[in-house]
This record gives structure tokens, sequence and C-alpha cells, in this order.
């Protein structure tokens, strides 16, 4: 009877010893290189040629001011910083914030946009600064007139000669040309807001470095999380690159749905919204002279499934941003998790969408890709 | 005076012009109607919708079939009922299975009026199930079309099961317009629908593959939006729209055809026994 205790002591103690070795988490050579794409962080940047005040010490300054300045908003009630706030990763902590009206959308943090293409949930616009032009006139947000905001640059002497020193133009332009130059300065401060490095590029740069001691301080529910990322959930298809984010659109089957009854249509009316804009890349505030940077606007085309598309957002610094997707209507990582592993497949249409299906993760694995969520 | 005269004619045929792109009549032929949409959407609110997008009949297909009844009794001239073997969003691909699906479909046969049974979900060999089977057979004792979203194979084993059956194919198979020509010349009762297509036509052009295989079946090509969420009814007048202005780039007949009038045949057919 001893004998038998003793023996199943010790199958007792192997089986848990190799539960034990099992749970080390390790990659293969494939997952290694999927990986090794999701850096190095911060990525190289460059300066935005279709912005002439971007990289510019003196605009970015200048920016910052303005980004915090009320007096671009109806009554000068509002400024930028009012929804985009310094403490939430430049994003605002609500499901839906209000302007002079109840907003539609979440607000999206500012972080990182120096490398996005399409900027806003439905991509209407096509550059930093044209996005940075749209909420001032915005009813429902700011509520200003583009003429208000050059009266107030033109009869501001200190702005007025900062703009002239950041742009080079004489003093006579008109309120057209002052509010397309105040986006870029504005676009100029916010190409500097990098979100800092995580706990991720850590470990993945000590992984691709082969340095043990460095792995072995990366959670190992967050490696367990991560191989799920790259495995099961199929995430890094549209999570992918140092931004986490191919930057395009996509159907997850989110209710399109507003408050009041009315919808949302996503990249539908961004794209059209976009293409009609005086102050798209095609349009003549484009810097560029050489015409490059407007070649992917001037391709694009309006497809019936960018009905009830939204942005795909990038996963960087993605617990300080909840509530999330477009309408903010997850509060925590938690929902979104779930959201992908109890997928309604029928809402998608899966002729053009092939790639979403329900991922059926057990109660462990949806913590453990939370867990390796909140390292990004 | 003279030149007065000369103007307003000249602004008459424009205005002509115009108004023909915007009135075109449209047979969107591929709207659905499921228990979520009249969730979000009452009977009379979506009717709105199909009359704002100038639609002449919507073919509508609901899962459950409820959804279907609601709004035929709320627009009996504007909706044309079709039969759908679901009867909730979730079956789409269980339904083949369930062999309670062919006695449900003939309690509804003998109940209500209906053009056609679809839009269902059937692919390649499983075409030869029971259940399909049935559906094929009841089709064709009541004399009614299949709308089938189906690759090539299982729209060819509809035929082979029953030559006579008439098809209209959800998305022309999200086939390319090779494939879509080889079947339409192979099958004389298969119709195409373009729901959800976008390939055909970019800004208001035709691609000329597209533009061939519609001179080519002029009377076998119809347009639909494929109300799949509730959310898409809001799209079905942006869809109307799109059609119609590709569709003034064809020859009056073929767009007159493509736009309403293959679909009205087919109505006229389903519903005249």
């Amino acid at each position: 009877m001893k004998f038998v205790r003793q023996c199943l002591l010790f199958f007792l103690v192997m089986v848990c010893g190799a539960q034990d070795v099992s749970a080390d988490v390790t990659f293969n050579k494939a997952e290694k290189i999927v990986i090794s794409r999701f850096g190095p962080w911060p990525p190289v940047s460059q300066a935005d040629v279709s912005n002439k005040a971007s990289g510019n010490p003196e605009a970015i300054e200048l920016g910052e001011q303005l980004f915090g300045d009320r007096r671009f908003s109806k009554g000068n009630k509002l400024s930028c910083k009012d929804c985009h706030q310094p403490e939430f990763s430049f994003a605002d902590s609500v499901s839906l914030n209000r302007g002079f009206a109840p907003l539609k959308r979440n607000t999206l943090s500012l972080y990182n946009l120096r490398w996005s293409n399409w900027f806003g949930w439905s991509g209407a616009s096509d550059s930093l600064w044209m996005q940075s032009l749209r909420p001032i006139i915005s009813p429902d947000e700011m509520n200003m007139t583009v003429a208000k905001v050059g009266e107030i640059i033109k009869n501001d002497r200190s702005l007025n000669e900062e703009f002239e020193r950041i742009f080079g133009d004489a003093g006579n332009l008109n309120g057209e040309l002052l509010y397309v130059q105040f986006g870029k300065i504005l676009a100029a401060y916010q190409e500097t807001l990098i979100s800092p490095r995580s706990r991720f590029d850590q470990f993945r740069d000590a992984l691709l470095a082969g340095d043990k001691r460095a792995i072995d301080l990366y959670p190992e529910d967050a490696k367990r999380g991560l191989k799920i990322f790259l495995g099961k959930g199929r995430c890094h298809f549209c999570h992918f690159g140092p931004l986490f984010t191919t930057g395009e659109f996509a159907d997850i089957g989110m209710s399109q749905f507003n408050a009041d009854g009315s919808v949302d249509k996503g990249r539908y009316t961004g794209i059209q919204t976009l293409l009609a804009s005086p102050y798209n890349l095609l349009g003549k505030y484009n810097d560029d002279l050489t015409g490059t940077v407007g070649v992917r606007t001037r391709h694009i085309r309006l497809l019936h499934r960018n009905f009830g598309e939204f942005k795909i957002p990038s996963l960087r610094n993605v617990s300080n941003t909840s509530p999330y997707m477009h309408n903010g209507s997850l509060k925590t990582l938690e929902d979104v998790v779930a959201h992908y592993s109890e997928l309604d497949i029928e809402r998608i249409h899966q002729d053009t969408e092939a790639l979403l299906r329900p991922l059926g993760l057990s109660d462990e694995e949806k913590q453990d890709l939370v867990s390796f969520l909140k390292t990004l | 005076m003279k030149y007065g005269i000369i103007s307003v004619v000249l602004l008459a045929i424009c205005w002509t012009g115009f108004s023909s792109a915007e009135e075109l009549p449209l047979v969107d032929t591929h709207i659905h109607y499921s228990h979520d949409a009249w969730e979000m959407l009452p009977p009379e609110k979506a009717v709105g919708l199909l009359r704002k997008a100038g639609l002449k009949y919507a073919f509508v297909s609901s899962s459950s079939d409820d959804g279907t009844q609601m709004l035929y009794d709320a627009a009996p001239n504007l909706v044309i009922p079709v039969l759908r073997p679901y009867r909730k969003r979730g079956e789409l691909s269980s339904w083949l299975y369930d062999e309670s699906v062919p006695q449900m479909l003939e309690r509804r046969l003998e109940k209500y009026k209906y053009a056609g049974i679809g839009e269902f979900h059937v692919f390649g060999d499983d075409t030869n199930l029971p259940v399909m089977r049935k559906v094929i057979q009841l089709a064709h004792d009541y004399g009614i079309f299949l709308h089938a979203h189906s690759d090539s194979k299982a729209v060819e084993n509809i035929f082979k099961i029953q030559p006579q059956a008439r098809v209209l194919w959800a998305h022309s198979g999200f086939e390319q317009p090779t494939e879509i020509r080889r079947m339409l010349s192979t099958y004389e009762n298969l119709m195409a629908d373009l729901a959800f297509r976008n390939e055909h036509a970019v800004n208001g052009e035709i691609d000329p593959q597209w533009q061939a295989l519609f001179m080519e079946f002029p009377d076998r090509i119809t347009v639909g939006t494929d109300t799949y969420t509730p959310e898409r009814w809001f799209y079905v007048e942006d869809h109307a729209n799109w059609s119609r202005e590709w569709l003034m780039t064809l020859p009056d007949q073929v767009r007159e055809n493509i736009a309403y009038r293959n679909a009205e045949r087919l109505k006229d057919w389903g519903l005249s026994k």
C-alpha cells in the first residue's frame, strides 16, 4: 500500500512538473517573425510633406498652445484639449462626449497619428491637418466658422506674426488660408504625440535578442495572450505592424445605430465627405508639389462594403483609452474580447469579410488575451 | 422671344434627362426584413425607406417569414413576398439539416402567396440533401422561383434535380463575368442578381466585361441591395442611386430591363399561379 502511495505521489509530481514546463510559453520561428514586425518602437518618422509646418519647432510649440486655446470655439467654450485630454492618452474616458450637442462617436486617442493615412473613425480626412480642421467648424463640436478663425488670427498681432514666420506668407491672407494654416500648426504639434515604449516593446526586443532574463520579466499570461493574438484569435491580421493596425477599415458587427435611431454609415460617409472636401490631399492646400501624397486618395473607390465600416484602431496604449469601439459602447477590454469571442457572424457579409468568426475563447483564454493587450 | 423659346426647350430637355436618371424605376430583388430589423424599424418606417429609394417593387424575404408578411400587410403594392426557409437569424448553415423546414414551408405556402422561395444558402453537393431536394420540389409544385445564394456547382445541381426550375442567382454567385456568362448560356431559366456587387461599375462607368455581359443577357439580370443587417435598410436609397448612375449609361431597353422589367417579369411569373 505504501508502495502504491509512493508511486501515486511520484506520478503527481511528474504531472505537476510537466505542467510547469508546459506553462513556459515559447514562440516558434513563424511567430517570432510576426512579433518582430510589431516593432521597433517608435518607428522611423518623416515630416509630412503635405504640411509646410510639419517638424517646425516653432509650429510645434505654437500648436501646443493653440491646442488648449478656447478662442477657437463658439463663445470661447471649448479647446481641443477639453476632449483630447493628456491624462487619458489624449482621449476622454467617456463613451460619447458632447460639444455643442451630444456627439455620436467615441473620442479617439491622438497618440501616434503621424503614421496614419486616414483619420477619424470614418477616415473622412486624409491628413492630420485636414482632420484638425474638422471639429473646429463642426456645429456639434467647436461650432466656429472658417471666417471667424481667420479673424481671430488676423486680429491677434502676435499670432499673426508667428503664422507669417512659419509659413512665410505676407500678412494679407484670406480667412480660409489662415484656417488651413491653423490646422497645419495643430497637426505639427499632434505629430509629436507618441505613446511611450511599452512592456511589450521590451519583451519583443528581448525575444529577438535572445535575452532570456528580460524575456522572463514579461508575464506568462501576457505571453499566452500573445499566442492567442497570433493564433486562435487571428487578431494580427488586422492589428499588425508597430501600430497594431492596418490603418484601414472594417465591419466587425457592431451596431451602427445612433441613440436617435439614425444610422452611422461609417467609412461610406467618410469617403464621400473626404472626396467632396476642398481640404483633401487632391486640393490646392496640399503643400506637396509632387502630388505623391495624394495618390492614395486618388484611388479611393466607394464600395457597398464601406457602409458600416470603421477605422481599425491602433492597439498601442489600448488599456488607457477605454471605452472602446466607434460608439464607445464597450466599456472594458474584457467586453471587447467577449465581443470577438461571441461574434454574431450573420451581421457580417461573409463573402467579403471571410476573416471574422466567433473565437469561442474560454474564460482563461479571454483573460490571457486581455493581459496581453494591457502590455501594449 | 425666339431665343427665349429655344432656351425653355433646351432647359426642358436637360430637365427631362436629369429627372429620368433620378426617377428611373427600380425593383430591388434582394431585401431582408428579419426579426432584428423589425425590432429597429417598424413596418411603416421600413416601407418609407423603400419608397424614399423610389422602388417600384421590393422582393422581400425574412428570418422569420413573419417579417415579410408584416411588410406585405403594410405595403401590398410594393412588397413581393419571397419565402425564406429560416425561422430566425443564425440558421444560415444549419437549415439544410433541419427536416422540419419543408413542413414549415408547406404550411406557409398554403397560407400565403409567394413569388419564390429564398434567399437560402446552399453550396456544392449539399444541394442533394433531402431538405434541399424537397425545397426544389415545393418551388416546382407551386410554380415559383428559387433565390439561391450558391456557387455554380449548387446551381447546376438544382437544374439537374429539376430542369424546369427557375432560379434567381443571388449575388450572381460572386462569380466573374466569364462564369456568369457560362451559367446564363447553359441554363435559360437562370437569372442573376447583382446584390452586393461593385465590380461592374466604378464612378458610374460600367466595366467593359460586365457591359458585354449585360448586352448579351439584357433580360436575365436584376439589381438588389441585400439588407443583411437592420442598418443596411438605410443603404437602400444609396444603393438605388448608385445603381441608377451606372444604369443610365446603358441603352434604354437594356437599362429598363435590368432596372425593373426583368424583375417584374419574374414576379408576374411567380405570382401568376
